[in-house]
């Protein structure tokens, strides 16, 4: 007994190192839990080496509402998606959120991207980007199921997806293996900051949102190394207009690649490396089991996202790809930019106005300044797609239109 | 945290065993306390999730989140609600709360047709947070089986699960 409380009181002392958010009430409920876990330990004899786990498994038989399973029987996967395609790794991501068992095996998905901008769940790609200029160059738009803001990937940028069930859910612990790793493998000094971005310098380098569900959830960053920040820059410039919405917005940070932290960084180095951290470090406390640990989990695996693989995943991608999804999603919005019209000689400013539901054009109108009074526009493109094209074409058409016209149309109407 | 948890748990066992006789007054005098309030309000009933379902009358109710989920969540700035004529079967997905980056699922607590939801939540998510038993409440729903709303957590209940899967 004496032996198995002193090896319990070192235990405290290591859980009071590994964390110091024990506080003063816990510290009684630890020094009482220590004594009933001695039954517990004594019948595992392996549980010597790895301290804090040999506490958990007589926890676990006591909590009937919250089945938490202990560390020790907690495996760690990382996969490795083959897939360059934003659509098939969101799809792939939801497949594993939607149909996996986590309990007892938590994953690490890793995968990049060809170039693409990436937008929360309730965002108006409108007010993050300009849609019809992506299009144009190629940039394919997409809209995640997690929250958070807009982001622009390449292949020089890497995406981690931390999966854990709900409970075990755990922002600080995922990033932290992220700066860790940074920092074994080139001795990059990252930091994490109140909104949950690592920033090295004040510049970020990587940016977190998160899903919740039950019984999954995940927590997902990017990890800028190589990508192309001029092309970042521009594809997150909004067409000048004044966009009205209660959607998400983003809160625009200035960025840093990781290569030019170090220059021996690449995003297939950066793979491993938080790879082989996620495995090394044990399952719920920031503590490095090193090889011993890494040899216990089962390891890196590539994954090929096919229908072979993840049966109903071509659906999901289908569904990720579609403009119902991408567009349509978009929180109903009002989109107002100024008109010169012709013959305008009061400087008289006249806006148009355009009320956007579901991503199509519903209401297009002309506003006067200070008055409430809308003039309809007749267009064909009414009931359309709004995109940037489409007002421009309009802002364009109504060029011709003289103010005096508008006038009429406003005394005509009244 | 969450080795605090681990301890405490099972120190629970043992706490109790040690401490039955001085804690026992104290519990009964914070159980009458949850009597007094469900005399006051109408009775609410809670899920597992976190979300709650008051009755409107014999087959309608209304459902939001609560205290406990909203301070979790942190400020909401964006709810995504049920359109009113959906069908919702019990632990349905149907709607979302975003916080700071995270988006989190809301499951329906009941089976039953939308009626309403609370447009002024979409257009003030933070209403959530500061009244969610009041203002804040989500959506509406006609009950297609009352017996489900009899199944779900009594004030007393959810307490008691809140403090028992202390896991945060």
């Amino acid at each position: 007994m004496s032996f198995l409380l002193r090896r319990n009181s070192s235990q405290l002392r290591l859980l009071m190192a590994a964390g110091n958010k024990i506080t003063r009430p816990a510290l009684s409920t630890t020094a009482s839990s220590c004594y009933s876990s001695s039954s517990s330990s004594s019948s595992s004899p392996s549980s010597d080496n790895n301290n804090v786990n040999a506490v958990s498994p007589g926890a676990s038989r006591q909590r009937k509402s919250t089945p938490s399973v202990p560390d020790a029987d907690i495996k760690k996967s990382v996969f490795i998606s083959q897939s360059h395609d934003i659509f098939t790794n969101l799809a792939l991501e939801d497949w594993l959120y939607k149909n996996f068992d986590f309990s007892h095996h938590h994953v690490l998905l890793l995968w990049a991207n060809d170039p693409c901008v990436v937008i929360g769940r309730h965002q108006n790609p409108f007010t993050e980007a300009n849609v019809s200029k992506l299009m144009e160059r190629g940039i394919t738009l997409a809209r995640r199921n997690s929250g958070g803001g807009a982001v622009y990937h390449d292949r020089g940028n890497l995406n981690c997806t931390f999966f854990t069930p709900r409970e075990r859910y755990d922002r600080k612990y995922n990033l932290n293996i992220v700066t860790r790793a940074l920092f074994r493998e080139w001795a990059i000094k990252a930091e994490i900051n109140e909104r949950d971005d690592i920033v090295i310098l004040n510049k970020k380098i990587s940016g977190t949102a998160a899903k919740l569900g039950h019984p999954n959830s995940y927590h997902h960053c990017t990890l800028l190394a190589t990508a192309n920040k001029l092309h970042l820059g521009e594809s997150l410039i909004k067409e000048p207009a004044n966009y009205i919405s209660r959607a998400t917005a983003s809160v625009p940070s200035s960025i840093r690649n990781l290569v030019d932290v170090n220059r021996n960084v690449t995003v297939a180095q950066l793979l491993s490396a938080v790879g082989y951290e996620y495995l090394r470090t044990t399952a719920t406390a920031l503590e490095d089991g090193g090889s011993v640990q890494t040899m216990q989990q089962r390891g890196f695996q590539l994954i090929n996202p096919t229908e072979k693989w993840f049966p109903g995943i071509e659906e999901l991608r289908a569904n990720y790809s579609s403009w119902d999804w991408v567009i349509g999603k978009t929180p109903k919005f009002t989109v107002e930019k100024d008109l010169e019209l012709k013959e305008d000689q009061h400087g008289m400013k006249i806006k148009l106005s355009v009320d956007v539901e579901a991503g199509l054009m519903k209401d297009i109108c002309i506003q006067l300044p200070q008055s409430e009074q809308r003039v309809p526009v007749v267009t064909p493109l009414q009931g359309k797609a709004y995109n940037e094209q489409n007002l421009n074409g309009i802002v364009a058409a109504l060029k011709l239109v003289s103010t005096s016209n508008v006038k009429q149309a406003m005394n005509g109407s009244v | 945290m969450v080795f605090i948890t681990k301890f405490a748990r099972f120190g629970a066992q043992v706490a109790a065993r040690h401490m039955r006789a001085s804690v026992t007054p104290l519990a009964i005098g914070q159980w009458r306390s949850f009597h007094i309030t469900n005399m006051l309000d109408k009775e609410r009933r809670y899920t597992d999730k976190h979300e709650w379902v008051e009755l409107l009358d014999a087959n309608k109710a209304v459902v939001g989140i609560s205290s406990y989920a909203q301070e979790a969540l942190g400020d909401v700035v964006f709810a995504q609600l049920p359109e009113p004529g959906t069908e919702l079967k019990q632990d349905d997905e149907c709607g979302a709360l975003e916080s700071v980056k995270a988006a989190s699922e809301v499951y329906s607590p009941v089976s039953g047709k939308v009626t309403e939801k609370n447009a002024q939540v979409e257009d003030t998510p933070a209403l959530v947070n500061t009244s969610c038993y009041d203002k804040g409440w989500l959506f509406k729903v006609s009950l297609k089986d009352p017996q489900e709303y009899e199944k779900l957590m009594t004030e007393e209940q959810y307490k008691t699960f809140l403090s028992s899967s202390a896991d945060h």
